[in-house]
């Protein structure tokens, strides 16, 4: 007898939302029992986890608030990916779209109300400034065949310091120098309000700040969708993804591709940069205890592939995610160890990652007599 | 029916009765409240870290104790500046926390604060006072200066290697008296300083106390938050000096004391006049004579004429609060920066971004 993992011949539609939801339900058992484990009520601790993520007074707001970035995150890499072009430098192109905004802003605003012009500046040299940091290691691997995967990383970091650099190590344009709080404890310049990109009002819970990014990110899934679905651009990045000889012998020019779908992978990361500063900090965050410490870049890797690369499967995904890390601060405390909320966010977005391969596989039980005589289906993962 | 449709339906109709027990299960937990005054704490690293939060989740518990059921305290540990701490009071005001302590700077803004007006904030190391803030901290250069004479005197070597957080003036001026106590034990010492950038990174900070051993330092300092330096220094058997919290059990033989804070009793006055009614903004900074700022207790290598230097420099201290940064004081490059007889203001202390002669590294991080 031998347990084998195969490739699905059809894949059933229900499949893609049963395989989830059990994957879910099947997390919440295994945490049940950590929770048992230690000492907690797994029903109080989920009760209080799904009440801190979405269901008491303020609490989307507060989810809101991590899910914005992480949506941009997530469509950021489900565009690179889906074209097997791996840029794990969301975090990095996320830092440069904060850097570039904060600067468009702090020098194109003014006094006054929200104004649609420097906020539109922000989103466009957002998007440029992750854009341009993504161009690098697109043309290293367009043209060089470099692994896009540690340029892209290790691009990161460099970013990182830069971020703190700029606020910590210098007397930078986005650092506060005036006033004596600014020579305790360096800050970002606060943005003039104008450059403040306003909250939308909904009359819910208590009354929920939508932040203008949220809709932006809507907007940038409908066209990703619109791109990748409707035109002969994004048929030719899915024929790249699935096979890049066949799209090489349909004559799709294959650089030119690449740095493209880099560029719109750092454009969109870049987004959510901009986002940073006009939604939330309304100034850059060079503090390495602040954005940098959130990792929005990285778990925008993890909300793409539960999303599948689709658009608007990545924003549902995005406010999930979002959610569970919102109630995760709920949750810990004096008798609710932290590290026990990183055990059951583990387990659940684990089991959830796991979960995925039986959409395109399933398990099958080989018996042994039939081993000798079988030859392995296409495809088939051993 | 297939075996598929019959599986579906067992999905939907878990989901669903899930669904409806957890409807049924928040409807009926929220808004339990037993009277009790509640006060939560927010650390930047973990409540045990044998450092910075260690000390102030002993505060916590002292408050606690001395209160007993009459208050609710709780803790947030790891949390970032910005959204998460956003977060984090948000969840904190709806379960009806009256009193925040803000135990790192950067956390409060006058935003934040603007927007729970029903809650009052307590921010440790910073300057913003407002409406409903209030800030606090203590001259921890006083004894983090009495600490640098117990690592002048065991130093055998010509260098102490000090390992600091953030480029900021709070270490800064961390620095620079942990140099002048050297200095005053042991003329000449150099301190050099590797820079993590960031107040509790056991990996960093080991990473950091290594490379100075590396460069010839014979005894560690730090200004971080937690006791991977003094691990370090325990490994190689040289002496080394603590920060926050009385951390001899991480490095026993290596122990010579550390510049502590005693945060209880000023948490709970602060807890008790918000309890009352009686708690109005304000700005505290807790000394030597208070009993604010602390000596950990001495390990084996602090001989008896450090113990009695450290003694005497106590008692001035004691008398004159940030007595150390009296002139003549030179700055790296040799150039006069407080003359003869001059003292350090408060506001002086809390903007220092030069380094005295004698530390090795940039104050620019």
């Amino acid at each position: 007898m031998r347990l084998t993992v195969e490739r699905r011949l059809e894949q059933p539609r229900w499949l893609g939302l049963v395989v989830p939801v059990v994957s879910v339900v099947f997390a919440l058992l295994v945490a049940a029992l950590v929770l048992l484990a230690t000492g907690h009520d797994p029903l109080s601790s989920y009760r209080q986890l799904f009440d801190a993520a979405f269901l008491s007074t303020g609490s989307i707001d507060q989810t809101l608030i991590a899910a914005t970035p992480l949506a941009f995150t997530g469509l950021a890499a489900a565009a690179a990916f889906r074209m097997r072009v791996f840029n794990i430098g969301a975090e990095g192109q996320l830092y440069l779209g904060a850097i570039v905004a904060a600067a468009a802003g702090l020098y194109l605003g003014g006094r006054g109300g929200a104004s649609p012009g420097v906020i539109a500046a922000m989103v466009v040299a957002g998007a440029g400034g992750g854009a341009a940091w993504a161009a690098i290691p697109g043309v290293l691997r367009a043209f060089f065949r470099t692994s896009e995967i540690l340029t892209s990383l290790m691009l990161n970091y460099v970013a990182g310091y830069l971020l703190t650099y700029l606020i910590f190590q210098s007397e930078s344009y986005w650092r506060q120098t005036t006033g004596f709080n600014a020579k305790v404890f360096p800050t970002g310049k606060p943005l003039p309000s104008n450059a403040v990109w306003p909250p939308w009002l909904l009359h819910a819970q208590g009354g929920i700040d939508l932040p203008l990014g949220a809709g932006i990110a809507l907007l940038a899934a409908l066209a990703l969708w619109v791109l990748y679905r409707r035109t002969r651009f994004g048929f030719e990045v899915q024929v790249l993804g699935d096979s890049e000889g066949a799209a090489r012998y349909a004559g799709v020019r294959t650089r030119r591709k690449i740095l493209a779908v880099m560029a719109i992978s750092g454009a969109l990361a870049g987004i959510g940069g901009a986002s940073q500063v006009g939604d939330f900090a309304h100034a850059l965050d060079g503090d390495p205890n602040g954005l940098q410490k959130q990792g929005y870049g990285y778990s925008g890797i993890v909300v793409a592939a539960l999303g599948r690369y689709n658009p608007f499967a990545v924003l549902l995904i995005a406010f999930l995610i979002g959610g569970l890390d919102n109630a995760g601060n709920t949750l810990q405390g004096a008798n609710f160890p932290s590290g026990l909320v990183g055990v059951i966010q583990g387990i659940i977005l684990f089991s959830a990652l796991g979960g995925e391969l039986l959409v395109r596989h399933r398990p099958r039980v080989v018996r042994r007599a039939s081993v000798a005589e079988a030859t392995p289906l296409p495809g088939a993962v051993q | 029916m297939t075996k598929r449709k019959l599986a579906l339906g067992a999905i939907v109709l878990v989901a669903a009765v899930a669904a409806v027990a957890l409807a049924v299960g928040v409807t009926a937990g929220s808004a339990k409240s037993n009277g009790a005054f509640k006060a939560a704490w927010i650390y930047v690293g973990p409540y045990n870290d044998g450092g910075w939060s260690q000390a102030h989740d002993e505060g916590r518990l002292y408050v606690q104790k001395a209160l007993g059921k009459a208050v609710q305290t709780t803790y947030k540990e790891n949390i970032a500046v910005g959204a998460q701490f956003a977060q984090t009071v948000a969840s904190l005001a709806a379960q009806g926390y009256k009193l925040i302590f803000a135990t790192s700077y950067g956390y409060v803004t006058p935003q934040l604060a603007q927007k729970y007006p029903n809650v009052d904030f307590e921010q440790a190391t910073g300057t913003y006072v407002g409406k409903n803030v209030s800030e606090y901290f203590g001259a921890a250069e006083d004894t983090v200066f009495l600490s640098g004479i117990a690592a002048g005197a065991a130093a055998k070597c010509n260098t102490i290697g000090f390992v600091v957080a953030y480029p900021i003036p709070e270490v800064i001026r961390h620095t620079n008296a942990f140099a002048l106590g050297a200095q005053l034990a042991h003329p000449g010492i150099k301190v050099r300083i590797v820079w993590t950038n960031s107040w509790y990174d056991p990996a960093k900070e080991k990473k950091a106390a290594q490379s100075l051993h590396g460069a010839g330092a014979c005894v560690l300092g730090q200004n971080v938050d937690s006791p991977s330096t003094g691990e370090y220094a325990e490994s190689v058997g040289i002496p080394w000096v603590g920060y926050d919290s009385d951390a001899h059990q991480f490095a026993p033989k290596s122990w010579l004391t550390a510049s502590v804070y005693n945060w209880g009793p000023y948490y709970l006055r602060r807890v008790k006049a918000a309890m009352g009614g009686s708690w109005k903004p304000g700005f505290y900074y807790g000394t030597i004579a208070d009993g604010f700022t602390k000596l950990a207790p001495y390990g084996k290598g602090v001989d008896t004429k450090a113990r009695q230097l450290i003694a005497k420099q106590w008692m001035r201290l004691k008398k004159n609060r940030g007595a150390e940064f009296t002139g003549p004081l030179y700055d790296q490059s040799g150039k006069l920066r407080v003359p003869k007889g001059k003292k350090l203001t408060v506001s002086q202390l809390y903007s220092m971004n030069w380094l005295v002669k004698g530390v090795i590294g940039s104050p620019k991080g």
